[in-house]
């Protein structure tokens, strides 16, 4: 909607140009954008550019820069090392993403089923609790629970799973589920919640009829249920695969990358690169992969869940 | 003759003239820098969990009432992360933790401190150690011009549990390898945990002290220290150390360290050892405090035995480095803390009392008391041991910047999970170790 | 809508089963805080001899006070200068379509998929270029602009959903752009901006890595960032580590209860509306 169909004449002399009071308004306009724009061109998109062009270099952050054109990038793609933390990355996407997605459907399709009063209001409360702390702190908490004489083994032995205790975080096999595990605790809260909120928008009319068809729960939940909520399963999968793809806090403080390389990231390893081992061109390498490979995944599911909505 | 004496007398008059102007620089030059009398303040980094930078930075404002500090500390690895940018930003610290310097010192950030050397007698020090802080000008270490200091000397060994070392029947320390390795299967039999190590990467993969105890007890020390200095062509894939390594391997599939120890952080493994958990642990002096608390008259040291009888025991040997920024403001105050820890006589009791390892200095100073009971008489005799050997190293972790993070740490802990063999983690190391020398 | 009953108790046990595991960690580090300093204790044991002093001691020890000025002063900083600028943009975006708004739009949602793990490098050199590295104020500028992406788009959601009549019948009354904004729209737009508001705090004082990199002093960065001093310091003594991390995160779970509603809408509606 625009300004061309409102009677300028009443507000102002008419010798003032109509083109004029547009121009005006869209000077005012821009300004009040401006304050917003400006901060976020120089602290997220210069500093975004700027990443781009330090890529294309070698430099330890003091001396002068040489360019080395696209070798870093191959350094990347060739180094078994900073290759596996994108692996690593997309199987924590799996943990971090999927599975709280999944789950979280489940839960949220419950919760309208049979708690609708009170139980689900203070199980969406508690289930949410985790997304209130620092995710240093989880990483801590959680460091201290999957420990070998943490809460975890107690309870594996208390049931009788003894042969499966372990120091998870320190088992090459398991470090890295053990940290896709503290990331469904942080995030199954926040999809169910998100995915609980979509469904009790929908008409219960839609599932009366389908009742009446025959349907059960499974083919409610397939053919209704999920396609109705592509628009909050779509916002779900954006926010947890940007945490997995983007997962550093969690990593750092409960593993720091080890071991070996089993829970190396590229969040990590970016930090270690640049500020480690001074090698800057190659940690804005490691870092555009990252954010290129962020959009590569979150533009398709965006795309995906727009389908039936605007 | 009017003339004559008008000459001689400007002559005279311009002699006096030079004499004056150069008679300050003269004696400052063979003045030494202290901390003068107005207020200074010095800019420190400390490490976290060490107290030793601490006690000594509050003795020396007793003494000179006019130095206060301005301490920040911080975790191991955020430091070690921090340190280029904290040696190049606008505030470089006057006194700051360095475990590893070379790149440092190559990029120009840290104060070249032979002025100091020379002005406080620095270079006739009996400590082979001080060489530890010096880079050439081709960037290897071991000679050249001096970059940093030591606070003190630590020396790393094993540290035993004489309880339970007396119930596998250890009498005194072994001299060989081959006894120490019979006192280690003696101590599994008996259901007892033979050696307490650290390994998570959150703290580094303590593995790599008995590894390079075990390298040294094999083959000669020089082509260890040449490739933690960085000369060019050393390695440190060679045969001893392969046999080492081996060794190493064989330990772990024995069974000889905790089954969780890729999980275990460094202060979690001391706590342990502490409570009688592992009849052994590899450590250095710094922690004989610790170990006096936890286990008063419990606890005792002894060197790595040579894998030959008679042979000279080798240990690591270290300064507690610290280093003074580049653009410090005040350096001359900084260098004259350093000459004070070493020389002072309270400064060299807190050392020792408190660091638990030799303070250096000059010869003929007294070495302090220690309490009887206490671990350190056993590490600071050791330490005689070695000076006199000859036989100190650096660690092997300090190679370079990152070879303890990116080499010795992922790779000791692959091999503690089976999918790392000793071959293949020297190679892997040296790989890594190439590599960052050639960015 | 018949529910069998194995369901209803099938489906709650679920719930139940999941809150379980959702809260025992924060138990267990609230019973392991009260043991006495130094021991080891498992999992979930009340202590004989509950230690209460364990929390002033953290208290103190981790230089708490310090800590708390410190992220109450960059939470002040950042989060009303925030809701300021992003509510004017959102209400010329999404009120005024100003020209470029499309363009402005998709320019600001780009941010939303930037981790700060891939800008953290050139913004420490900017800062140190600029001159604000290792000040609050290090902290405070570059999390403004991060908030802009989510915080515009979420005031443009808002404003994009006011009817227009009311705008109209100002302006015939003569009101200036700037009157419209003040006196009519900014009263409307007191919900979204209390839950933006109160996120924007709840992400501000949970900030780790930028308050990590950009701040050297641990004492002058956020809560959350001092704790991976904290943890290197207090790693043997677990109980005085939980102390600790349970004064860390009371603060931020204090408000989540007080304010649960609006904090879960507001995240919620953000999301939904993108």
């Amino acid at each position: 909607m625009t300004s061309d169909n409102r009677p300028a004449s009443l507000a102002f002399p008419r010798w003032i140009s109509f083109s004029k009071v547009v121009h005006r308004e869209t000077i005012i306009g821009w300004l009040f954008v401006l304050p917003a724009l400006l901060m976020y061109a120089v602290f997220v998109l210069l500093p975004f550019l700027l990443s781009i062009q330090y890529s294309f270099y070698r430099w330890n952050g003091i001396g002068p820069m040489t360019w080395v054109g696209l070798h870093n990038y191959e350094t990347v793609l060739e180094v078994p090392n900073l290759l596996g933390t994108i692996s690593n990355a997309f199987r924590l996407v799996v943990y971090f993403s999927f599975i709280p997605v999944t789950l979280g459907l489940v839960v949220a399709s419950v919760m309208t089923r049979v708690a609708t009063g009170r139980l689900g209001a203070v199980a969406r409360t508690v289930l949410f609790l985790p997304q209130v702390i620092p995710l240093v702190a989880a990483g801590i908490i959680w460091g201290w629970l999957l420990a070998l004489p943490g809460l975890i083994n107690q309870i594996l032995k208390a049931v009788g799973l003894g042969s499966f205790t372990r120091a998870w975080l320190g088992d090459f096999d398991w470090a890295l589920p053990a940290v896709g595990f503290i990331g469904i605790w942080v995030l199954l809260g926040f999809c169910t919640v998100l995915l609980w909120t979509g469904m009790t928008r929908l008409d219960p009319a839609l599932y009366e009829s389908a009742r009446i068809d025959g349907a059960g729960w499974l083919t409610e939940f397939g053919k209704i249920t999920v396609p109705l909520l592509r628009h909050e399963i779509g916002v779900c999968l954006t926010v947890t695969v940007i945490a997995a793809l983007a997962a550093f806090d969690i990593v750092y403080v409960s593993t720091a990358g080890g071991p070996g390389n089993a829970t190396a990231v590229p969040g990590i390893q970016i930090y270690i690169l640049a500020f480690t081992q001074q090698r800057i061109g190659l940690a804005s390498a490691l870092a555009v992969m990252l954010m290129a490979l962020v959009l590569v995944v979150v533009i398709p599911i965006q795309r995906l869940s727009r389908e039936s909505t605007q | 003759m009017f003339k004559m004496h008008k000459f001689l007398s400007t002559v005279v008059m311009l002699a006096i003239l030079v004499t004056v102007t150069y008679m300050p620089n003269a004696v400052a030059a063979q003045s030494v820098p202290d901390c003068g009398t107005e207020p200074v303040t010095l800019n420190a980094y400390f490490e976290t969990g060490f107290d030793i930078p601490f006690k000594l930075a509050e003795e020396f404002t007793k003494q000179y009432p006019n130095v206060t500090w301005d301490i920040k500390q911080d975790q191991f690895t955020n430091l070690i992360n921090s340190t280029p940018r904290l040696l190049s930003g606008d505030n470089p610290p006057d006194l700051i933790r360095l475990p590893t310097m070379v790149s440092f010192a190559e990029q120009g950030l840290l104060k070249n401190l032979d002025e100091y050397a020379s002005a406080f007698g620095w270079n006739e020090w009996p400590v082979p150690q001080l060489n530890q802080n010096r880079v050439a000008e081709d960037g290897t270490r071991g000679s050249g011009s001096l970059y940093a200091m030591g606070l003190n000397y630590s020396l790393t060994g094993i540290f035993y549990n004489r309880e339970l070392a007396a119930q596998i029947g250890m009498t005194e320390p072994p001299k060989t390898l081959a006894e120490f390795d019979d006192l280690l299967a003696k101590a599994k039999e008996a259901g007892l945990l033979p050696i307490m190590m650290w390994g998570s990467a959150k703290s580094g993969m303590g593995l790599a002290f008995p590894l390079q105890n075990l390298m040294a007890a094999y083959g000669p020390v020089e082509p260890i220290n040449d490739w933690i200095f960085q000369k060019p062509g050393a390695t440190i894939d060679t045969p001893s150390n392969l046999i080492a390594a081996q060794h190493l391997q064989r330990w772990i599939e024995n069974g000889y360290f905790p089954p969780d120890i890729n999980a275990i952080e460094y202060t979690d493994a001391n706590a342990r050892f502490g409570k009688g958990e592992g009849v052994f642990i590899f450590n250095g002096d710094w922690q004989n405090a610790g170990y006096d608390t936890d286990m008063p008259g419990n606890v005792g040291f002894f060197l790595m035995p040579p894998a030959e009888e008679g042979g000279s025991p080798a240990a690591m040997s270290a300064p507690l480095t610290f280093g003074i920024a580049a653009r410090a403001k005040n350096a001359d105050c900084a260098a004259f803390f350093f000459n004070w820890v070493a020389s002072n006589d309270v400064a060299r009791q807190i050392n020792v009392a408190i660091g638990g390892s030799n303070p250096g200095g000059p010869s003929g100073l007294v070495m302090p008391e220690v309490p009887a009971g206490s671990v350190t008489n056993e590490t600071l005799a050791a330490g005689v041991v070695v000076g006199e050997a000859g036989t100190s190293m650096d660690f092997i972790a300090n190679a370079t910047s990152a070879i303890f993070a990116q080499g010795w740490t992922p790779e000791l802990q692959k091999m503690v999970g089976g999918r790392q063999d000793a071959a293949g983690l020297l190679k892997a190391v040296q790989e890594e170790y190439e590599r960052e020398l050639s960015e | 809508m018949k529910i069998s009953r194995s369901e209803l108790w099938g489906g709650r046990a679920l719930l139940l089963g999941l809150m379980t595991i959702t809260i025992l960690p924060f138990i267990s580090i609230f019973m392991t805080a009260l043991h006495p300093s130094g021991t080891v204790p498992g999992g979930l044991e009340w202590p004989a001899d509950p230690q209460w002093g364990n929390f002033v001691k953290a208290f103190n020890v981790a230089e708490m006070p310090a800590l708390l000025i410190s992220s109450t002063f960059i939470v002040l900083a950042v989060v009303p200068v925030s809701l300021a600028i992003s509510t004017m943009a959102g209400f010329a975006i999404g009120h005024l379509r100003i020209p470029g708004s499309r363009l402005l739009l998709f320019l600001f949602v780009f941010g939303l998929t930037l981790p700060f793990g891939g800008i953290i490098v050139p913004l420490y050199y900017l800062e140190r270029d600029m001159g604000i590295y290792n000040t609050r104020l290090a902290i405070v500028l570059p999390l403004i602009g991060l908030y802009m992406p989510f915080a515009v788009f979420w005031m443009r959601a808002h404003f994009v959903n006011m009817p227009t009549e009311i705008s109209e019948a100002a302006r015939v009354d003569g009101a200036t752009i700037w009157g419209l904004f003040w006196r009519i729209h900014l009263p409307l737009a007191r919900a979204p901006i209390t839950s933006l508001g109160i996120l924007m705090s709840v992400w501000t004082w949970n900030q780790f890595l930028i308050a990590l990199v950009l701040v050297e002093d641990p004492a002058e960065r956020t809560m959350a960032g001092a704790l991976g001093a904290f943890q290197g310091h207090y790693a043997t003594d677990v109980p005085l580590l939980c102390a600790g991390t349970i004064l860390i995160v009371l603060p931020t779970l204090v408000l989540f209860v007080l304010f649960q509603r609006q904090i879960i809408a507001a995240l919620l509606q953000g999301s939904v509306k993108g």
